[in-house]
């Protein structure tokens, strides 16, 4: 009993105090990754799987291959750093150059934030497909995103119609 | 005096941008078509059919407000999430940008116009459930909705200027039409919790519209200590800030404030700066500030206090850049406030005359706002008032 208890880590070392403590995070292609407890912690994904005891083990994450796995951890460790900073500017400036990136990359960057829950990169991702498909016409975003027009000739006109100063 | 040596401080942003170094058509086409016709098609091709479903609402919340708009027509799912529930949650996820302005014109007082200062772009909405036969003014917002009253002080209605939501408030219990102050707050962080609106007349009289009960309601009486009659600053529009809406008024000069949530009662005396004319509250995250008209000899400059909470006291934070305020010299100069929550409209207006400018508090910057003109039309419309709002696409009245 007094065994299990210890690997368990208690919810007061995972604040500031051990900022010494490790976990090791396995990408899809069996790469490991040795972060800080803190930063992996800015996953709610591994904060949930720490809590329900895998802290001691190397965590699996099967879905995200290495090079994209280096680049999340990139994105936690700034923001750790930033989230005792608190300079807006900052980390507005870095999160602009971080996610200056190719389609393909974001595609496998939102998916990673979405699967291990980083609120952070995953709104960040998000603002940055708004911003890639925004210019895009509606035709556009169905062959993108293999959406089926389901809506009538009828509809889009109303569509237009109700919001025409949107089409101005 | 007036030509303070601040003028290095200014950031000054003209609507146009100065041409970049010229270069053959040919060379430009070359650094501009190939991108985006290349992400698109990459875009087109691969894993982003695999989108999922779960991820759109956060994405979409996330476009600017127009496309949103035009994005509705991709299928019903994207047609349908000006009502949905999840998608607005969304949306009240995404950090605030800057305010819209809903702005009247006077050719056609009951047709508005919106600016939107992101794309620097005027809208003309269509509201047909607005009432026609009488001028109705934009006097407050809340959460994205803009609350009017009719000229003659007698009928509210709230709506939303994105998507034509719109309500008639139920009569006042009043029987005497003064002039009212408004003011507007959220009980919530979204007009889904429901919103209320008070408004206040220079004999004391108040009372409060709650949008979840419908109704308006008396909750009393102003304390003795709130000096009467209340001579409220009609031009100044009220700030609200968190749940707390604060009117300008004189005699003493200074603020009335009034606790949406608890009901409370408050006056602050605090003088006015000298020569000062066509002033109006603002506000920026929690901070109250005055915008108004300073006017020596015959120089009229753009200023802007901050209030000091501590000494009561107004300190001047920022003025218009001097080479704008040239153009008014010598000339007699009015200004109207048209919004005043983080990003301020003012309009300057003199005889041959008329500016829009917007200044952003946070960054200290000053803009000049292009013309208002209607699409398919040449001459530029005059606006005469307005209010800033949030846009919402979700907001319902």
């Amino acid at each position: 009993m007094a065994s299990s208890s210890s690997s368990l880590p208690s919810p007061s070392s995972s604040s500031s105090s051990s900022s010494s403590k490790k976990l090791v995070l396995r990408s899809s292609d069996e790469k490991h990754f040795e972060v800080d407890e803190a930063v992996a912690l800015q996953s709610e994904m591994i904060k949930q799987m720490v809590e329900d005891g895998f802290g001691g083990d190397v965590i699996p994450l099967l879905n995200v291959s290495s090079n994209i796995l280096s680049k999340v951890i990139d994105y936690c460790k700034k923001h750790v750093d930033f989230d005792s900073k608190k300079k807006m500017d900052d980390r507005r400036r870095w999160d602009a150059e971080y996610i200056d990136v190719g389609v393909d990359e974001l595609y496998h960057l939102i998916m990673a934030a979405n699967y291990r829950n980083i609120k952070g990169l995953l709104d960040l991702t998000c603002q940055k497909v708004a911003d890639t498909i925004k210019g895009k016409k509606p035709k556009q975003i169905r062959i993108i995103f293999n959406i089926k027009n389901d809506v009538t000739p009828e509809g889009e006109q109303k569509i237009r119609k109700e919001h025409s100063w949107a089409f101005e | 005096m007036m030509g303070g040596g601040k003028s290095s401080e200014f950031k000054m942003v003209e609507n146009y941008k100065p041409p970049p170094t010229k270069k053959p058509r040919r060379e430009r086409n070359r650094g501009k078509l190939p991108e985006t016709a290349g992400s698109t098609e990459v875009m087109e091709q691969h894993i982003w059919k695999e989108f999922p479903e779960d991820l759109f609402e956060a994405v979409i919340a996330r476009l600017p407000i127009a496309t949103f708009f035009r994005f509705r027509s991709v299928c019903r799912k994207w047609n349908s999430l000006l009502t949905s529930h999840s998608f607005s949650q969304h949306c009240a996820e995404v950090p605030q940008g800057h305010p819209w302005f809903y702005t009247i014109t006077h050719e056609n007082v009951n047709s508005g116009a919106m600016y939107d200062p992101c794309t620097n772009k005027w809208h003309h909405p269509s509201i047909p459930s607005l009432p026609t036969e009488v001028i109705i003014l934009p006097v407050a917002s809340a959460g994205g909705l803009v609350c009017f009253l009719d000229i003659g002080h007698r009928n509210f209605y709230v709506c939303n200027p994105l998507t034509q939501s719109f309500k008639e408030l139920p009569a006042r219990s009043v029987r005497v039409w003064s002039r009212v102050a408004v003011g507007m707050t959220l009980n919530g962080n979204s007009t889904s919790e429901g919103y209320k609106i008070l408004w206040v007349g220079c004999d004391g009289e108040y009372e409060v519209y709650d949008s979840v009960e419908n109704t308006w309601t008396r909750p009393g009486s102003m304390p003795s200590n709130i000096k009467l009659p209340l001579a409220l600053n009609f031009r100044s529009q009220a700030v609200s800030i968190d749940g707390t809406l604060y009117f300008m008024r004189a005699d003493p000069e200074g603020i009335v404030s009034y606790d949406m949530i608890n009901g409370v009662w408050k006056q602050f005396s605090i003088p006015s700066p000298l020569h000062l004319t066509d002033h109006t509250l603002a506000e920026c995250r929690g901070r109250i500030l005055l915008v108004g008209l300073l006017t020596k000899n015959a120089a009229t400059c753009v200023c802007i206090w901050e209030l000091q909470k501590m000494t009561l006291l107004w300190k001047e934070v920022d003025r218009m850049p001097n080479i704008w305020c040239l153009e008014f010299y010598g000339k007699h100069v009015r200004m109207n406030c048209l919004g005043n929550k983080g990003l301020l409209m003012l309009s300057l207006r003199s005889r041959q005359m008329n500016r829009l400018v917007t200044y952003d508090v946070a960054s200290r910057e000053w803009r000049k706002v292009p013309g208002c003109v209607l699409p398919r039309g040449r001459r530029r419309q005059w606006i005469a008032c307005g209010t800033a709002f949030h846009p919402s696409p979700t907001a319902l009245a």
